[in-house]
């Protein structure tokens, strides 16, 4: 340098110093950014299969492992932020793809509808249940669940045993829709969603969550109405399975009650799951989560031959899958991340103190 | 006794008025600060600049010494900071250095500043300009215009706060018409808490029977007792964790009402300024510091779920103005450097000052410190005594507290109830509790006349 300008800026340091890297980081950094670039990733995926360039199937899988991933950050937010146990996942979703068949099937009713109806149900009873779990905790209140999942599953074998959506009458702002354009729904569903619970658990209301999670007594003291974010909590995570419910009967169409396995504890276990090995208290994570659980299978592994032969074995690896997690990172993938980030970054030191006291010459 | 409907909804708005204007004030003093310190970067920036525009002219007749000096001294201190630098990641990151490391790393510290040394006195051995040349002359830091006018912004400020305030007065004179004279007749003046014959019952134990005190404004009020003589569980009754069986609990809230806690929600007790701590710390290990003390502050939050989910504007601004707030109370407890710490693993002394902290952010009128002393060692037992003088000279609350370190209590409090099972042992000023002899008998056993001098 100089030494007229270093001079000058020995006597007079400071000045803005402008780092375009910093600044690019800072806007992937943001949480809504990510979200708004994983949308635009899943909704090219769909034009991507319409140009012949991604199997149609493999998008097609995509869109419902989206679907559970919706379920799955509800869930999250119940049992990672609110501290609230529950198995009664399916029955929500139940109850969504119920309302999804009687009003577009039955009545010809446009999404929006449907939607509204949906909403109002699963609010309902989103309420219920969360005025029980202030009696009931732990344990209790997931096999009370459970039996509520139960009567629902009956109670919808009961009004009809196979329901069926003809597409030309699934009707979105007035147009009919095929099954690619729901896929774009689900999209934008999902990052809507996302972006909600997102904020919300960086607001007083994830704090209060997570407050209450922690210690009830702390939180009743700090002025935190339990019932108020008890219910909060399992409205979210209703309102999210029946709005999965919905979209998954304007999505795969056709569902047989006695047969189909998403009314069964096997799925409220597998969302469980998910948002488990993803880390209860990451959204990523969970989403994650849920590609593990549902899109490992219906993407990939039904690709290979062998696991089209004997589809126990996938069975198998997702639940090893989850066994090795649980015991290595009880935090899920969250704590794996940031265990794998923390590596990094010691290996980043090392190099540095080597490099520092090398640098002789 | 009984209010009306009426009645209770003027004290709720009124208790939302004052909320309001807390928060309006303290959204004044941070715009203000904000604003300050704005405009004193940009001052900074220009002299900066006027600096390096005369340098830049005079440089020729600089002298030869001062620009060697100037740009070692500056290379150095780069060399410095990047040291600086590497230590604090290091530490931050967890990494364990070796004895060899660290000695490697500070020797070659040592060597870097001494070949830069050299390196400069080489480089600028042929400087042309004169060797005894003039010094540089800073532009002096010219005084006005470093602060900023913000007569403007407290001007706009303050007419909000003085409309919130107008408000006020209208719903306090309503207030007064609708017969506040029967209302202020249950307790006398300048008592804030009175207890009255509180019975606590769980199946056949009587935890709390019939105790009776009162609690005078601004006092520190302690409360002691031996073991299990239910002192924790008066306090439970006060914050409604537990529903008395029996007798009355009256506070004089916040618009000079009396409050009959027994019938108030036990997350609706906060509002009329009564707080407490826990006798295990009951910390959100989940959140940093500051969270957690944002948390004491979630009821002076207007904004709904709504604008949660939205993240409106609203919710931003009055997020922003708690969080100063919060910085505030930090600042005043010395624990802004863990602001950003996650609160998990902290050191328990810590945590203990991080619940205190707590009870600060909601403009406190009664503070419950349940055995703030325990696991503290003698330093940290005298600097809690300082706090708690210093926290009722500051926020002007009145303290009550369960102890069973007796210097603190003795020290700190103006008035001590001594109970033992649930029963008023004895009442009174820390000389008379300490001479008084049914306390002794409590805390030393019974009988051997004359031998202990007091406490424990």
């Amino acid at each position: 340098m100089d030494i007229k300008q270093e001079y000058l800026s020995a006597a007079y340091p400071g000045g803005a110093k402008k780092n375009i890297g910093s600044n690019i980081r800072a806007v992937f950094a943001n949480p809504l950014a990510q979200i708004a670039l994983v949308g635009v990733v899943l909704a090219l995926v769909q034009f991507l299969a319409l140009g012949g360039m991604i199997s149609s199937a493999f998008a097609y899988a995509l869109g419902n492992t989206l679907i559970y991933a919706i379920v799955a950050i509800g869930f999250c937010l119940l049992l990672g932020y609110s501290g609230l146990a529950s198995l009664g996942t399916a029955g929500f979703i139940g109850l969504g793809s119920y309302v999804a068949f009687y009003l577009i099937e039955g009545m010809g009713a446009p999404y929006y509808v449907a939607l509204l109806v949906t909403l109002a149900v699963s609010i309902t009873i989103g309420v219920i249940v969360g005025f029980i779990s202030l009696r009931i905790e732990g344990i209790y209140l997931a096999i009370m669940t459970l039996a509520l999942a139960e009567i629902i599953r009956s109670l919808l074998m009961v009004l009809k045993a196979t329901i069926k959506i003809n597409i030309n009458n699934i009707v979105l702002f007035g147009v009919n829709v095929n099954e690619k354009a729901v896929y774009l729904l689900i999209t934008a569903t999902f990052v809507i969603l996302m972006v909600l619970t997102s904020n919300l658990i960086r607001s007083p209301v994830g704090r209060a969550m997570l407050a209450m999670k922690d210690s009830t007594s702390a939180s009743q003291a700090m002025g935190i109405s339990l019932m108020k974010y008890r219910l909060l909590a399992f409205v979210i995570s209703t309102v999210y399975a029946a709005m999965g419910g919905l979209l998954y009967m304007m999505y795969v169409r056709n569902m047989t009650t006695a047969t189909s396995t998403l009314l069964t504890l096997s799925t409220s276990l597998n969302i469980l799951g998910a948002v488990i090995i993803g880390g209860a208290k990451s959204l990523w994570g969970t989403t994650l989560g849920t590609f593990i659980i549902y899109g490992l299978q219906s993407m990939f592994l039904s690709k290979i031959r062998f696991f089209v032969d004997h589809p126990a074995f996938i069975t198998m690896i997702t639940g090893l899958l989850i066994i090795l997690v649980v015991m290595f990172f009880p935090g899920g993938f969250a704590q794996m991340l940031a265990a794998f980030r923390g590596w990094l970054r010691r290996k980043r030191i090392e190099r540095r103190i080597r490099a520092y006291v090398d640098d002789r010459n | 006794m009984s209010m009306t409907g009426t009645e209770r909804r003027l004290l709720k708005k009124a208790r939302r008025l004052k909320t309001e204007i807390e928060m309006l004030t303290a959204s004044r003093d941070l715009r203000i600060e904000r604003e300050t310190e704005k405009t004193a970067a940009r001052r900074a920036e220009q002299l900066r600049q006027e600096g390096l525009r005369a340098a830049e002219e005079s440089f020729e007749s600089l002298g030869a010494d001062e620009i060697r000096r100037a740009i070692t001294e500056k290379r150095l201190r780069e060399e410095n900071e990047r040291y600086a630098a590497l230590r604090k990641e290091i530490l931050l990151c967890g990494y364990l250095l070796s004895d060899e490391e660290n000695e490697a790393l500070a020797s070659a510290h040592e060597s870097h500043l001494e070949r830069i040394r050299e390196k400069t006195t080489a480089e600028l051995s042929s400087l042309s300009n004169p060797s005894a040349g003039k010094k540089l002359e800073l532009p002096a830091v010219a005084e006005e215009g470093a602060a900023p006018d913000t007569t403007k912004l407290r001007e706009r400020c303050d007419r909000k706060i003085e409309n919130a305030k107008e408000r006020l007065r209208n719903v306090e004179r309503r207030l007064e018409s609708s017969g506040a004279s029967n209302r202020q007749a249950e307790l006398e003046e300048g008592i804030i808490l009175r207890i009255q014959d509180l019975k606590m019952y769980f199946g056949g134990v009587k935890a709390v029977d019939g105790l009776s005190f009162d609690v005078h404004e601004g006092e520190i009020f302690g409360l002691i007792g031996p073991n299990g003589a239910g002192k924790t569980t008066v306090f439970n009754c006060i914050t409604q964790f537990y529903k008395p069986t029996g007798g009355t609990l009256l506070f004089r809230g916040r618009e000079n009402e009396v409050v009959d806690l027994t019938k108030e929600k036990v997350h609706d007790v906060i509002l009329h300024g009564i707080v407490r701590t826990f006798q295990n710390v009951e910390v959100v290990p989940e959140l940093t510091v500051l969270e957690n003390l944002l948390i004491a502050g979630h009821r002076q939050y207007s904004s709904g779920i709504a604008a949660s989910a939205l993240h409106l504007p609203k919710l931003r601004r009055e997020e922003d103005v708690i969080r100063y707030k919060a910085e505030k109370v930090l600042s005043f407890m010395g624990l802004s450097a863990y602001a950003g710490a996650y609160a998990f693993g902290l050191p328990y002394g810590i945590l203990k000052k991080i619940e205190i902290a707590r009870t600060l952010m909601c403009s406190p009128r009664l503070i419950i410190l349940d055995e703030p002393a325990a696991g503290l060692n003698d330093t940290e037992t005298a600097d809690l005594a300082r706090l708690i003088r210093r926290i009722r000279e500051e926020y002007s609350c009145t303290i009550l507290l369960v102890e069973h370190d007796m210097g603190l209590v003795m020290d700190v409090c103006d008035n001590i109830c001594a109970i033992s099972f649930g029963k008023l042992l004895a009442f009174g000023t820390p000389e008379k509790i300490q001479t008084n002899r049914d306390v002794q008998q409590a805390y030393l056993g019974v009988d051997e006349e004359g031998e202990s001098d007091g406490t424990a």
